[in-house]
């Protein structure tokens, strides 16, 4: 079999990117998948869509995205519904560093157009009642910011890119990536072999691996996150809350369960995603404090993810310089959903040697090899 | 955290048996039951039961499940039982967390007997959600449990043995079982059972199945429809009934989620009910010192859950270090046991979901 360009992994990432390359008139892409659509980590993702980070580069991104996002059912003419919902993101200032961050950041997404505000305990408590307003000291506020359904959302990516023509191919391996004079020849999955000078790793927690098959190293690993749902109530809570001080974030979903997660600071770097009794005890602790309520709930279910984390925390789109005709789209480092629509876009102008919409040259894999010591975006959990 | 080297997960026949025969062997473990009174299943069965004298034939589900109560209770001092405490959860590293009587604890277990039973299985049919569409086992649980009657007139719908003693003991208990529908063209439960059934007036309707409940708040109506020999349904030969609750009796699937959560390799093989783990001949899974015995780990009956439990318990204690002084007699007696209670007609599908399963299990 023969393709002009073969992108690893359907999760939103290879899906946007195919579903862009496709819509500018690309022919004969093809899209393997290991497992089956969205079994990645966009399966399992809080699928919060957020525009209030501490870089520029982050909340270009996601202002860009969320514009996607608005009009995505219409644009990937979708028969279902992705269920955009957008009641903002309340995130909570629980020190006065944190309070004092906030309020740069705030001047920073103002600048960018973003419509995030800075606003006090009294008025968090306003937006979210049942919020422990003793355990903050402020917040910042933006009310475009939300959550979509990750199913959905890469499923409508996926409809509109077979649509124009995209072939995808499920339960198909990459086992091995063929490499000869610094070009790529052949992709080998376990029933297929596609003949190709193109390559897209769109693997997610497993970029590293597809990296080495190709012969180029990517700095990034995978570590495991856990999140669990609870039983749906009515509504009680417009937006996601979120504490990076506290680690933690929580929203109530449309059918009105509750979603929410947090980091274990002491997690391997591997590719486990088993759930554990110790994230339950924690969660249950954190939460209690900021959200005493929806402490009553019950849990139905539990489960984990990878974040693919990179060294600055900040994602890797683009070429690689040892390797023509491979691209990367990894290292989203917890946050890779919200900006697939970009991550889709932005590659995509880059394999044709277009002019990207947003300059993401600071995002090239390169910046690893020249410096070593980077400021980190502190705006995760 | 709570530190036990054996904990047995499910207080019916399986687990009591293979905590008596742990208990036998000088190894303490806890006991744990969702429910407030220990015995599974057979606390709910007025009847006689069937099977073979060595494990209780012709007695009460019910006197059974109190005489292998006794057992267990003459160990006090090593079997400590918790009741009304769910398992909620079982992790890799062998903790199990339980919700008793509302407070979350945690155990961490060296060995593991899981012997959590079955579930019933459900029907697809518009309407199938309505207040008064009950499982046999739920019926038999209000009736016989509880001293509650589900309705007044009721169709049954299957014609396995659990269809039809349940049937004929809603008519003991004064309700009106006004059809018996069984999709396949022959009635799946022993002839006496159903011969009773026809003696005192239950239509029994084979070829048949449900097409649809009827009803605003509950079940009012319900509508039947004949069945060809390809399963498919013949336009035109719609039934409806009046009644106010359906049972459901279409067999029984192994309850092993517990089992899946800890990453234990599964097999869907249906002659055993559905999804169960895959185990050697000793009933140990894919992950070390995890045992399953009883229904969950492949639905049978009472007498071979019975078996079933006293040997993995009996081996789950040795691997601990608490070796049986009779123990590899015992285990010899009751692996033929067990091949005895297979063998015949009966046992022909069992036999063949075990050697699906990989050969050589209790064989
Ligand atoms: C608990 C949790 C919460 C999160 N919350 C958020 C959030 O609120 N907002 C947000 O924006 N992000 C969130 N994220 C991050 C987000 O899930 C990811 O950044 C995003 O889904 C990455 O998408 P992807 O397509 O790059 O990767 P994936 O969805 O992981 O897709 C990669 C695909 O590649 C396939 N693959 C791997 N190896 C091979 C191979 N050899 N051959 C073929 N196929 C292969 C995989 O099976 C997989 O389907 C969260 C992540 C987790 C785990
Ligand atoms: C109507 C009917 C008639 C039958 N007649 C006969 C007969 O005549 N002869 C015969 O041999 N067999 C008969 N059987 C079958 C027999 O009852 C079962 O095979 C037997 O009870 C299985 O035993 P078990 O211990 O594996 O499971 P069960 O008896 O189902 O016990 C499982 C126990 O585990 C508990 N449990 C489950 N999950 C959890 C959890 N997460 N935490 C804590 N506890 C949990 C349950 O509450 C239950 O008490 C009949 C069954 C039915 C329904």
């Amino acid at each position: 079999m023969k393709a002009n360009y073969v992108i690893i992994g359907a999760g939103i990432s290879g899906c946007s990117i195919a579903y862009n390359l496709a819509a500018k008139g690309v022919k004969d892409i093809v899209v393997v998948e290991k497992d089956y659509l969205t079994s990645g980590s966009t399966g399992r993702c809080g699928a919060g869509i957020r525009q209030q980070w501490g870089t520029k580069m982050n909340c270009l991104l996601a202002k860009a995205s969320i514009e996607f996002f608005e009009t995505a059912q219409v644009t990937l003419e979708y028969d279902g519904d992705i269920e955009f919902k957008q009641e903002g993101y309340l995130i909570v200032a629980v020190d006065e560093e944190e309070d004092e961050q906030f309020a740069k950041n705030v001047e920073l997404q103002k600048c960018l157009g973003i419509p995030a505000k800075k606003i006090t305990k009294r008025e968090a408590r306003e937006i979210v009642p049942h919020l422990n307003t003793d355990a903050i000291v402020s917040a910042t506020f933006c009310s475009t910011d939300g959550h979509l359904n990750p199913f959905k959302m890469n499923d409508a990516y996926y409809k509109a890119a077979k649509r124009l023509g995209v072939k995808f191919f499920f339960n198909e391996a990459v086992k091995d990536i063929i490499v000869k004079n610094k070009k790529i020849e052949k992709v080998i999955t376990t029933n297929l072999e596609i003949e190709t000078n193109n390559v897209v790793n769109a693997a997610g927690g497993y970029a590293k691996e597809i990296g080495t098959m190709a012969g180029v190293d990517i700095p990034v690993y995978a570590e495991k996150h856990e999140i669990l749902v609870t039983e749906p109530i009515e509504k009680i809570q417009g937006p996601m809350v979120m504490s990076f001080g506290k680690n933690l974030y929580c929203q109530q979903v449309p059918h009105g369960s509750f979603v929410m997660g947090r980091t274990d600071p002491d997690v391997d770097h591997n590719h486990d995603i088993e759930s554990s009794w110790k994230f339950l005890d924690e969660m249950a602790k954190t939460l209690c404090e900021m959200l005493p309520l929806v402490g009553n709930l019950r849990v139905i279910r539990q489960w984990a993810g990878s974040y693919t984390m990179s060294p600055d925390r900040q994602p890797i789109i683009g070429d690689i310089e040892d390797l023509e005709g491979f691209y990367l789209a990894c290292g989203f480092s917890g946050h890779g959903f919200m900006f697939a629509p970009m991550t889709g876009l932005l590659l995509s102008e880059i394999i044709l040697n277009e002019k990207p919409t947003i300059d993401i040259s600071d995002l090239h894999v390169s910046r690893f090899k020249h410096q070593k010591e980077f400021v980190l975006e502190k705006s995760v959990v | 955290m709570i530190s036990k080297d054996l904990v047995i997960i499910g207080g019916g026949p399986a687990g009591l048996c293979a905590a008596r025969m742990a208990a036998e062997a000088g190894q303490s473990a806890i006991l744990i039951d969702r429910n407030a009174k220990l015995g599974g299943q057979l606390i709910k069965q007025t009847h006689m039961f069937f099977g073979s004298e060595k494990q209780y034939a012709k007695t009460r589900g019910i006197d059974i499940a109190k005489k292998l109560l006794d057992d267990v209770g003459s160990y006090p001092e090593l079997i400590e039982v918790w009741e009304d405490a769910t398992v909620v959860g079982l992790y890799p590293d062998k903790v199990i967390t339980v919700l008793k009587q509302e407070k979350y604890l945690k155990i961490q277990a060296k060995a593991i007997i899981v012997a959590t039973g079955a579930s019933e299985k459900v029907l697809a049919f518009e309407n199938n959600d309505l207040p008064g569409i009950y499982g046999a086992g739920a019926v038999q649980t209000l009736m016989n449990v509880y001293g509650v009657k589900p309705g007044n007139k009721i169709i049954m719908v299957g014609s396995g043995n659990i269809g039809l003693i349940v049937s004929y003991q809603l008519m003991q208990a004064g309700v009106e079982v006004v059809s018996l529908v069984e999709a396949s063209p022959n009635i799946g439960g022993y002839k006496v059972h159903a011969a009773k059934l026809r003696r005192y007036g239950v239509e029994i309707n084979t070829s048949c199945t449900i097409k649809k409940a009827i009803g605003k708040e509950a079940v009012e109506k319900v509508v039947t429809i004949k069945l060809d020999e390809n399963w498919n349904e013949i336009p035109g030969t719609e039934k409806t009934y009046e009644v106010d609750a359906i049972c459901i009796a279409v067999g029984l699937t192994p309850l092993t989620s517990l089992l899946s959560m800890i990453g234990c390799e599964m097999k869907y093989i249906s002659e055993l009910g559905g999804l169960v783990p895959v185990t050697n001949k000793y009933h140990e899974t894919s992950i070390d010192n995890i045992y399953v015995c009883g229904d969950s780990s492949g639905i049978e009956e009472a007498s071979s859950a019975i078996v079933e439990g006293y040997l993995t318990g009996l081996i789950a204690s040795s691997k601990l270090g608490k070796k049986h002084p009779k123990f590899a007699e015992l285990v010899d007696d009751f692996q033929s046991q067990l091949e005895n209670l297979r063998n015949g007609p009966f046992g022909a599908k069992i036999r063949q979901g075990l050697k699906k399963l990989g050969g050589s299990v209790d064989a």
